[in-house]
């Protein structure tokens, strides 16, 4: 108080700029000068605070002009524009003192609103008004709201915790009970939650019942000692306090606008407390994820951390070495957050836990299948699945037990139950040896693939490509890292060596050729098919190149052909695009051989199977003839006359194949608008053809233009 | 980006590849808890097709007779429990005290109690110390629960209103070996008493310990085995009867109730397994043809095929088994052999 003759210069801007801020900006000079004028007056808000401050005890109320006329020149900056910190001790230390009066307190109470920041000192000082226990209870309430409100605004808050006791102690006051509830709350640690205070609550609670306030502030007292009190909170329970903040809230949200104010005060005081789910009258919870609660028996002397808490990933950095894991591993699930910690875990029992739950999830859900008829709920179900899948590729790894869950589960899956979901769980499985890959994985699978329609035929594809996706790139990862075990765990690392891995993507890449050839010939080549098997073999093509894996497969003539031969432009493309890639994977592999001088390790087979393929491409794009020496695809051509098509081998070049003839058509139709005949074999004249090939690579043929242009000699290396 | 020679990272030569770092839990291939994981043909928990005759001893000589004769009164209804989290014998006064608290928290949703109050609820467990067989085997925990009626009179002595107890005898032992030391296995889970503290109890354990509970169901073949072990009993200890219940799918569905004379019974099991032949050991062959030899009794007189049906229960004068999962333990001496098999059934059921 010693001070208070800088008050004026910290106010910000003398009170007389009311009515002239809201004024526009284009008499602004004229305010300057009236600015200058004032300020050679005496400083009206500054004087007022300043006889404020001095109102002693006793003094007149009723009838002193004086009195209220500087109330009402510091309420009107107040509500204008705020309150400096020191003006708030001041004032509110005059108010609770009571030295203005009863009726004067509750209006000081009502127009104190901070313009930044409310000093704690302050509250710390209002709290001992209030034990001092002289004013009326209307204004004991009116106190805490108002500090409930601008508890955000309040600088540092360690003083009022270590009052925190004094604070308690209020709880028996029945009308404050609620508001100080709200208070303690928000100033509650876990050194604060003792034995005696949770009788206290518990004893209040036995005589006004439950109330929401009561519930709320021992759920949090539950949160920090488990070991002391329990709590269930109903479903549809009402929880989090009322807003307490009405009196000031419009005037405080006006003046922390006009200021702009970097510090910003949470309006709604209400939690937000998750909604559980709404009660459902199922018999078996096996689905819910559970809710995050720690251990009663938790080690209570040590600091921890718990993941209730935790708010913010800024939060869990700083608190990333004493986080406790909860009591249930499983509802780290239903959290983003938690996530992010579970990313961090190494407690080989923390898995094992969450692996134990999900695990029993899923055989209680679907393989046990319960007989209350709750597996008709499949929005639930699909649900469940879809955290699950959400949590894996969050942490790029599947969890064990979704695993041996998808093998037991595809022995009895019909193909159609949540099938999005299945086939998503399915590509996350991880690497493991060709031998159980086939048992466990393929042969169930085939069985559902040959036995169901096209689309899921597809879908199997595509999930099967994002597998080998994901294996890729594992490996691609594990090699950068120079194949050290990284693992803490020995026992918990599969060991596997270069050739397995490789073992194991060749067995996965020859089953999808299988299963696409043959699905290409019973589907009657489909066209989505086509484009899955193709996107399949758009990964298998690029393995060396992209995923550093000296491994060279080539499509399937079952694959090959159908898309050599599609009508659709766009599969043909496609074709010319994976004939590129598996092009420069070879040319690499063979360059990298002959500078290193080793063995090779890609086999001469994949070489002759490749130029074998480019040939035929080639020559039936380009060349237009057929005949592929050495080929194991011979067409006797007596049997091609009896189709009597005309110069058979031009069927199938540029112009005349099927996916590309409305091009060729169209291409004539530009040159010679005029000819009534169309005489495609012109095309191929001189600057014409390759006019043509311009204009086929203009229309987004990038596979096709790669894949001639290498192939021609007429690509910029 | 093809520059980038990939045989530089990738040597061509078989290089141990590891799986990623964390694998969640453990992968279903490798060696130490592949059963728990795995379908059935990979698991080391096999059906075993063989058992030994089942054995009386003296049980008494090892557990406190009070703590068998709670065991030995009920009807039991059986659930199976994945493993215990950092269950603890020696915290069973702090559980106790929790387990009241919760199911008055449960019982008055929105209100808080106070943990170690006791009112209304009084939670017990105890340790029955000598079931287990082997070292792997967790000592069996008791839990009973009493309730205080609110205007029962001071004298007035509380009144059990629920008993549980979570068991483990002969559980495989590699199979227990394979678990984390905080982890405790005691898959097996009897309760007597409503459902709702059932539940209630259950929903304090998966909290506490993060387990989970599944209802046992028995099947044919055990309860195939349970009659043929206790026919085998009969010349050491009274069997007094052998009764067999079949429901069979007929329109209306018929239910059939056989009782065998004890002394025929053990009379048709000793032809099929000579007593003082073998190494003691009983195959599941002998336990079929024992069945059969039954069935074909009951055609020859009532021309019906029981086989056609499922068994649905067996008891004697030993305990009383039936399919949905309920058991009686009818006499002490041989609760070994019960649990064992029942044990050996959660574990089953568990891994699937």
């Amino acid at each position: 108080m010693a001070d208070l003759s800088n008050l004026t210069g910290l106010v910000s801007e003398p009170s007389g700029e009311i009515d002239s801020s809201v004024s526009s900006a284009s008499n602004r000079s004229l305010r300057l000068a009236e600015k200058e004028k004032r300020k050679a007056k005496a400083d009206p808000f500054g004087l007022a605070v300043k006889y404020l401050s001095q109102v002693e005890a006793g003094t007149v109320v009723r009838g002193n002009d004086e009195l209220e006329r500087n109330l009402v020149v510091v309420e009107t900056v107040a509500l204008s524009k705020g309150l400096p910190p020191e003006v708030i001790t001041v004032l509110l230390d005059m108010a609770l003192s009571l030295n203005a009066g009863t009726v004067n307190c509750t209006r000081v109470l009502k127009f104190l609103i901070p313009a930044t920041v409310v000093p704690q000192e302050a509250i710390v000082k209002g709290v001992s008004w209030l034990c001092v226990g002289k004013m009326p209870m209307n204004a004991q309430v009116l106190f805490v709201r108002w500090v409930l409100t601008v508890f955000d605004l309040i600088d540092c808050k360690d003083n009022l915790r270590s009052i925190y006791g004094f604070i308690f102690s209020f709880v028996t006051e029945e009308n404050l009970c609620p508001f100080i509830c709200h208070l303690l709350y928000l100033l509650t640690m876990r050194e604060h939650v003792h034995p005696y205070r949770v009788r206290k609550l518990l004893d209040i609670q036995a005589k006004m019942g439950r109330q929401p306030f009561l519930t709320q502030l021992l759920a949090l007292y539950k949160v920090f000692r488990p070991d002391l009190v329990t709590l269930s909170l109903p479903s549809r329970a009402r929880t989090g306090f009322k807003n307490h903040s009405s009196t000031w809230k419009v005037a405080l949200s006006a003046v922390q606008k006009k200021n702009k104010s970097a510090v910003s005060v949470d309006q709604s005081l209400t939690l937000d407390v998750k909604e559980k789910p709404s009660s459902r009258k199922r018999k078996l919870h096996h689905l819910a994820i559970p809710s995050l609660s720690s251990a009663f028996d938790s080690n209570s002397s040590k600091k921890v951390f718990r993941l209730q808490e935790l708010q913010s990933f800024k939060e869990l950095l700083e608190n990333i070495h004493h986080i406790e894991l909860p009591a249930q591993m499983g509802s780290l699930l239903g959290s983003a957050l938690a996530l992010h910690y579970l990313d961090c875990v190494q407690d080989e029992s923390a898995f094992l836990r969450l692996n134990f739950w999900l695990g029993h999830s899923l055989q209680e859900e679907f393989l046990l299948c319960p007989v209350d008829g709750s597996s008709d709920n499949t929005s639930e179900a699909c649900r469940f699945l879809s955290t699950v899948l959400f949590s894996q590729q969050f942490l790029q790894e599947g969890f064990s037990s979704t695993e041996s869950f998808l093998y037991k589960f595809l022995r009895v899956w019909d193909g159609s139950l949540l099938r999005p979901q299945i086939l998503d769980l399915l590509s996350d499985i991880p690497l493991m040896p060709s031998f159980y890959v086939h048992k466990l994985l393929f042969e169930p699978l085939k069985q559902l693939y040959f036995t169901s329609t096209v689309f899921f035929k597809c879908s199997v594809i595509e999930c099967l490509n994002s597998m080998l996706v994901k294996w890729l790139t594992w490996h691609s990862v594990s090699a950068s890292d120079g194949g050290l075990d990284i693992s803490l765990n020995s026992n918990s690392t599969m060991t596997m060596t270069l050739s397995g891995f490789m073992d194991s993507v060749m067995e996965l890449v020859h089953f999808v050729g299988l299963l696409a050839s043959e699905g290409l010939r019973l589907e009657n080549c489909h066209i989505l098919l086509l484009n899955q098997s193709l996107a399949f073999y758009e990964t298998v093509c690029d393995m060396f190149v992209k995923y550093s894996l000296p491994l060279i497969i080539m499509p399937p003539a079952g694959v090959f052909y159908p898309a050599l031969f599609a009508t659709d432009s766009i599969s043909v493309d496609r074709l010319g695009y994976i004939m590129y890639r598996y092009r420069k994977n070879l040319t690499l592999a063979k360059k990298q051989e002959q500078q290193r001088e080793k063995t090779p390790h890609i086999s001469r087979n994949t070489y002759n199977e490749f130029n074998r393929n480019l040939q035929a491409m080639v020559n039936s794009m380009w060349n237009s003839w057929w005949c592929i020496p050495g080929s194991d695809l011979e067409i006797d051509k007596e049997l091609i006359a009896l189709s009597k098509v005309a110069e058979p081998w031009c069927r199938f070049d540029l112009i005349h194949h099927p996916a590309l003839f409305s091009y060729a058509i169209e291409f004539h139709q530009r040159c010679w608008p005029e000819r009534k005949d169309v005489d495609l074999g012109s095309i191929k004249t001189g600057k014409y053809w390759n006019w043509y090939m311009e204009f086929l690579f203009n229309q987004g043929f990038d596979g096709l233009k790669n894949f001639i242009q290498t192939n021609t000699g007429t690509a910029p290396h | 980006m093809e520059g980038r020679g990939s045989a530089v990272n990738t040597p061509a030569t078989s290089r141990p590849v590891t799986r990623r770092s964390k694998s969640y839990g453990r992968s279903c291939v490798e060696a130490p808890s592949y059963f728990w994981q795995t379908p059935g043909h990979l698991t080391v928990l096999k059906i075993p097709t063989s058992r030994e005759a089942a054995k009386s001893q003296i049980i008494t000589n090892k557990v406190d007779p009070e703590h068998i004769a709670l065991l030995v009164k009920n009807e039991w209804k059986l659930s199976y429990v994945t493993p215990l989290y950092r269950f603890r014998h020696t915290e069973l006064k702090s559980y106790s005290k929790h387990l009241s608290a919760f199911i008055i928290a449960e019982r008055q949703q929105g209100v808080a109690v106070e943990v170690g109050l006791e009112a209304g609820f009084k939670v017990t467990f105890t340790s029955v110390l000598g079931l287990a067989e082997t070292s792997e085997d967790a000592e069996t925990v008791f839990i009973q629960i009493q309730s205080k009626p609110v205007f029962a009179a001071a004298a007035d002595a509380p009144k059990v209103v629920w008993r549980g107890w979570l068991t483990c005898v002969n559980g495989d032992p590699e199979y227990l070996r394979a678990l984390p030391p905080d982890f405790v296995s005691l898959p097996l889970f009897c309760t007597s008493g409503p459902e709702s503290l059932t539940t209630l109890v259950k929903s304090w354990f998966e909290r506490a310990f993060d387990c989970n509970f599944g209802s046992l169901a028995l099947n044919s073949t055990t309860l195939n085995w349970l009659a043929a072990l206790w026919t085998g009993c009969h010349p050491t200890c009274n069997i007094r009867y052998l009764k067999l219940a079949w429901s069979l799918p007929s329109q209306p569905p018929l239910d059939v109730s056989y009782t065998v004379n004890p002394q025929d019974a053990w009379e048709l099991w000793n032809s099929i397994h000579p007593e003082e032949s073998t190494d003691g050991r009983i195959d599941i062959k002998e336990v079929q043809s024992f069945m059969n030899g039954l069935e074909t009794h009951f055609f020859r007189h009532f021309k019906i095929y029981l086989s056609a049906g499922k068994l649905v229960k067996v008891s004697t004068a030993l305990g009383s088994a039936q399919l949905d999962g309920k058991i009686k333990i009818g006499n002490s001496d041989y609760i070994t052999t019960l649990l064992t098999m029942l044990t050996e059934c959660a574990l089953l059921k568990m891994l699937t």
